[in-house]
This record gives structure tokens, sequence and C-alpha cells, in this order.
């Protein structure tokens, strides 16, 4: 409409923020219980009906973020067809046998198949698939639940920066700022194997008395039960151990880690038809076609709000609040990035962040790569701090416990409030001692 | 008298003895309840959303969930049942604090029995969070008298006196 009509600068800015706060607050209140991708969708189609963004230019940054939405295609795929396999509940059989009947040492060996898993196929992988195995599995071994099914919880987040591709956020950020692997392991390899150890600790010192049990290593289920074919079986594990090597070589040489995920993940799909162990239905069932319309919807947005240098702005007043220095950098933006991904969700955050990190792309390189690690580490952590979702979520839950209903999504947000500051300070402090 | 005992899957032999001990056992009717909380699934479904996925796992996945379930409940029932021979066994889903009660209700039970906490619990044994949600809320909602069976734990008395 004002693509027809002459309108002032100002009243497009105005209008362009009105909708993209209606928007991010539509996002975080979801009313009616409305799909984020509905929301996102809207708020980018207002904008394109009010000629606020031309379908020129939506479509210009829909193509060019072609890597991010083809990687969360082959990351969905690639965990659907290594589920059809069997691969995760024979990984959490064989981690439980190698607890021997240890409730702790079980535990243990849940933080370190979730970070395997997180590291390989990314942290939707631990959250979604890993959670409802080990949760079967406790409750056959009748070990106390809420430890165990917390552990996959967190460790899906602390362990999603050991690589680019344990996070679709990753991708998103590098995206934009093209991090080479080695920079990448250097900033924040060491934080995550330190906040990994702290997470681990922090959940033997909570629950310690509840996990002085043994279990009887009778009730396992047998690993090979959960193998559905052998030869699907093997074949997957080959595959996903190339599509590892491959993820490592990409990063380091830049090439698109979605090609890797697709390529991946065409393989396994052609071994699945072969060994009729799964069907292109029964694998689309598995993705999420709704972050498709969530990113392209917030992509479009964030689009329209760079138009109005708003997100400059921002860039500007992070850089202002961090001083200018490394130190101030690297905590601005890991407070940022934690505070904004439980205001709203984590996707959103990372594509707002990522643009207003281009305020911050003539400072020095310190404090650029200070700003572009923070924001990585603080949006792959951050949602620990309330794990429910976000405070909306919280604030649900505490008008339920007030009418008298407990929820143990209480006991998600006591846990992680008390553990996930604590390393955020120590991730973002080790951040800042291995800038340059 | 129809006494009620709460399973949780480590007070088995807490229930068996304080019944076998404290009630005579010609006029009893004895019945088992464990819940399976639906707690976890409701925790599941929300990290599902969180990920904005559909909150329901895959159909398969809830299958072998419920097995698990299901397989747990009839063990710590028969378990319940060794020490409380001839019971009736009553199995529940949803959240253990309010399917108790509606199930002493429902069962007409005159006395309700269960424990201050899960013996696996962390929480001391005296003191004001000795009592678990799960028995603070039948103790404020039950229907009927309700026993409450704790850890002796007289060697922690007396408290030292403010002078």
């Amino acid at each position: 409409m004002f693509l027809i009509f002459h309108v002032p600068a100002l009243t497009k800015t105005i209008l362009i923020s009105l909708i993209a706060l209606l928007t991010l607050l539509g996002i975080m209140v979801r009313p009616w219980k409305l799909n984020e991708a509905i929301i996102a969708l809207a708020g980018a189609g207002l904008l394109l009906i009010l000629g606020l963004i031309t379908p020129l230019d939506a479509m210009t940054v829909l193509i060019n973020d072609w890597n991010i939405f083809f990687f969360f295609l082959g990351m969905m795929a690639l965990s659907a067809l290594a589920e059809a396999a069997g691969l995760f509940d024979w990984l959490a059989a064989q981690a439980a046998r190698l607890a021997g009947g240890s409730s702790r040492r079980l535990l243990l060996n849940t933080f370190l198949l979730g970070s395997l898993i997180s590291m390989v196929l990314s942290n939707d992988a631990t959250a979604l698939i890993l959670t409802p195995i080990v949760y079967t599995l406790v409750t056959r071994l009748r070990l106390p639940v809420l430890p165990f099914l917390f552990a996959c919880t967190f460790i899906a987040d602390t362990a999603s920066f050991l690589l680019p591709v344990s996070n679709p956020i990753n991708i998103i950020v590098l995206s934009t700022f093209r991090l080479d692997l080695w920079t990448f392991l250097r900033l924040l390899l060491l934080p995550s194997l330190l906040v990994i150890g702290i997470n681990i600790a922090a959940f033997f010192l909570l629950y310690r008395q509840q996990l002085k049990g043994r279990f009887d290593a009778k009730r396992l289920p047998s690993a090979t039960d959960s193998i559905k074919h052998k030869g699907y079986f093997r074949y997957t594990c080959t595959v996903l151990g190339l599509v590892a090597i491959a993820y490592v070589i990409a990063s380091a040489t830049q090439f698109p880690l979605s090609l890797v995920a697709l390529a991946g993940a065409g393989l396994l799909l052609v071994g699945a038809l072969w060994w009729k162990q799964s069907t292109l239905l029964d694998t689309s069932r598995h993705i999420s076609w709704a972050i498709f319309g969530f990113i392209a919807g917030m992509f479009i947005v964030v689009r329209a709000v760079e138009d109005t240098h708003l997100t400059t702005q921002f860039g500007q007043v992070l850089l202002q609040l961090s001083g200018g220095s490394s130190l101030g950098s690297v905590i601005v933006g890991t407070l940022g990035a934690a505070l904004g991904t439980n205001l709203i969700n984590n996707v959103p955050m990372a594509v707002v962040l990522t643009s207003a990190l281009h305020g911050v792309q003539h400072s020095a390189p310190s404090v650029r790569l200070g700003f572009i690690a923070a924001t990585i580490f603080g949006c792959d952590l951050g949602p620990n701090l309330t794990t429910v979702g976000s405070l909306a979520t919280v604030l649900w839950l505490l008008i339920l416990r007030r009418r008298n209903l407990d929820v143990s999504g209480l006991d998600y947000f006591k846990v992680g409030i008390l553990v996930t500051p604590f390393m955020l300070v120590i991730g973002a402090v080790t951040i800042w001692l291995l800038l340059p | 008298m129809r006494v009620l005992c709460c399973l949780d899957g480590t007070n088995a032999e807490q229930l068996g003895k304080a019944v076998s001990t404290m009630l005579r056992g010609d006029t009893l009717t004895v019945g088992l309840v464990y819940v399976i909380d639906s707690g976890p699934h409701a925790d599941i479904e929300r990290q599902r959303e969180r990920f904005l996925r559909h909150p329901l796992p895959p159909p398969q996945r809830r299958e072998q969930m419920k097995q698990a379930e299901e397989a747990s409940a009839q063990e710590i029932l028969e378990e319940g049942a060794r020490f409380l021979p001839g019971a009736e066994r009553l199995r529940r889903e949803g959240r253990p604090e309010r399917e108790i009660v509606q199930c002493a209700a429902e069962w007409t039970a005159d006395l309700i029995v269960l424990c201050s906490r899960s013996m696996l619990s962390q929480v001391p044994s005296l003191g004001p969070k000795s009592v678990g949600h799960v028995a603070r809320f039948v103790l404020d909602h039950a229907p009927c008298p309700v026993l409450l069976i704790r850890p002796l734990s007289s060697e922690q008395l007396p408290h030292s006196r403010i002078v």
C-alpha cells in the first residue's frame, strides 16, 4: 500500500517497529496457543501488504539464507532416519549397560551420550529423541525419573556449541559472520567443556541422594532388540560417521554445512528405502515444517527493521554498553542473548542479535569476535535458565502452582536458575580470556 | 475398615509394616494404589514445544513410554502385594496427589496410609519440608483420615532451645 502512496520515513519506521514488536510479543505470549510460525508469518505478511518491505527484498533475504533453511531440513531428516534405524535406543541401552548397575554412572553416561548426540546431530536430537528414550529406560529401571529427564534437557543446550553444527542457532549466526572452524573451536570449545563439566557436577550435587541406589541390570532391554534391521543399522552408523567427518572438513573449508546435512540425509533415505525401514512420507512426518515458516517470517520482519537502521542502532547501544572493551562485549553479548532467549524463543533472538551485530562490524577485532562468540554462547546456553521455554511459561507455571497444582516444570526452573547463571559467567569469562 | 495404601515404588515395606503393626488385620480391607505420574509427559511436551514441534511425541515413542510405565506399575503393585497379601490392586494415571484423593473417594476408603516423602528423598526427615508435595496435598484434601508414615528420627531430638 505504502509502495503506491508516499509515506514519511518516520511513519514507516514507527509502523515497522510496531509490527516487529507485536510479532515478538506474539511469539512470547502465544495468544490462543497460536503456532509461532503463524505469528511470524502474519507479521511478515502485514509488512508485505502494507508495502513496508518489497516482495523482492523479502524474496532476496530468503534466498540469501538458503543455507539455514537447508541445514534445518537436513538436520531434522538425519535425526529422523537415524531414529528409524534404532540408533538412539541402541546407544541408550549401551549407556545403561556400561553403567554397570550404578545410578550415578548412568546419569554420567546420559550426559556423555547427550553431549555426543548434540555435537553431531544438534541439540534438537538430544532434546526431542533422546529424552523420551531415557524416560522409558529409567522408568523400566525404576530409577527417579526427574534427574535423568532434566539431564537430557540441560545437556542438549549445554553441549550445543561444541561444533558449529551442534545447534542451528550457530548456523544462523555463522551464516552472517563467517568464523573459520579454528576460531570457533578456539573461542568456544574450552568454554563448552567447562560448562558441561559444571552442569554434570551440579547435577551430581543436587541429586546426590536420589542417585545413591543401584539398578537391576536384568531389567535392561536388550541392545540388539532396538536394532530394527542390522543392514540398515550398520549403514546408518557408517553414513553418520562420514557425515561427522564431512562436517568438520566443511566447517574448516567454509563449505556450506547444509549441503553436508542434506547429502547425509539423502544417503540415509536411500538406505531406508532400500531396506524398507522408512518412506519419504514417514520421514517428512518427522520434520517440523512450521519451523521454516517461523524462520522465514522472522527473517522478513528483521529485514524490514534493518531498513529503519534500528538494528544498527541497537548494535551501537550494545557497543556503548560494552564500553568498547573485549570483556564488556562478551558480558553484554552473553547477558543480552541469554535474557533475550528467555523472553522470546532463541531462534528469533539469534536473528535479531545477528542483525544488530552489523552495528559492531567496525569495532576492534577482539570486541567484534567477543560479541559474535557471546551471541552464540548466550543464545545456545541461555534457554537453560528457564528451560520450560520462556519467562511467559514460567509465569504460567507459577500461577498453576498458586492454584495448588504442583508442576514439575517449576522444578526445571529451580535447577535452571540455580545452575545456569554460574555456567554463563564461567563460560563468558573463559571466552574473554581466549579472545585475541 | 477400608485402608488405602499409597505406593510410590520405594515404600512397600514401610507401608506393609505400618498396616500390620498399627491396624487390626481381621477387620481390614486393604487397597494398594499406584499412580503413573503424568508429570514427565507434560515436561516432555513442553520441551517439544520449545523446539517448535507438536507437543506429542510420535505414536511409536508414546507406546514405548506407556509400556514401560505399565510394566513398572505392575511390578510395584506386585511388590506391594508381597508385603500386604490379599490387597486389592488399583492402578491410576495422572497427577499422583489428585489421583490418590480421587481414588480414596471412589473406593470409599476409611483411611489413607502414605509416606511423608519418597524413601529416596534428600530432604531431612524432620522439619517444615519433611512432608512432600503429594503427602501435603493428600493431607489437605483427603476425604477421610490419613495415616502419615515417617522414618523414626528420635535421635534428632530434642532440638536445642533458644534461651
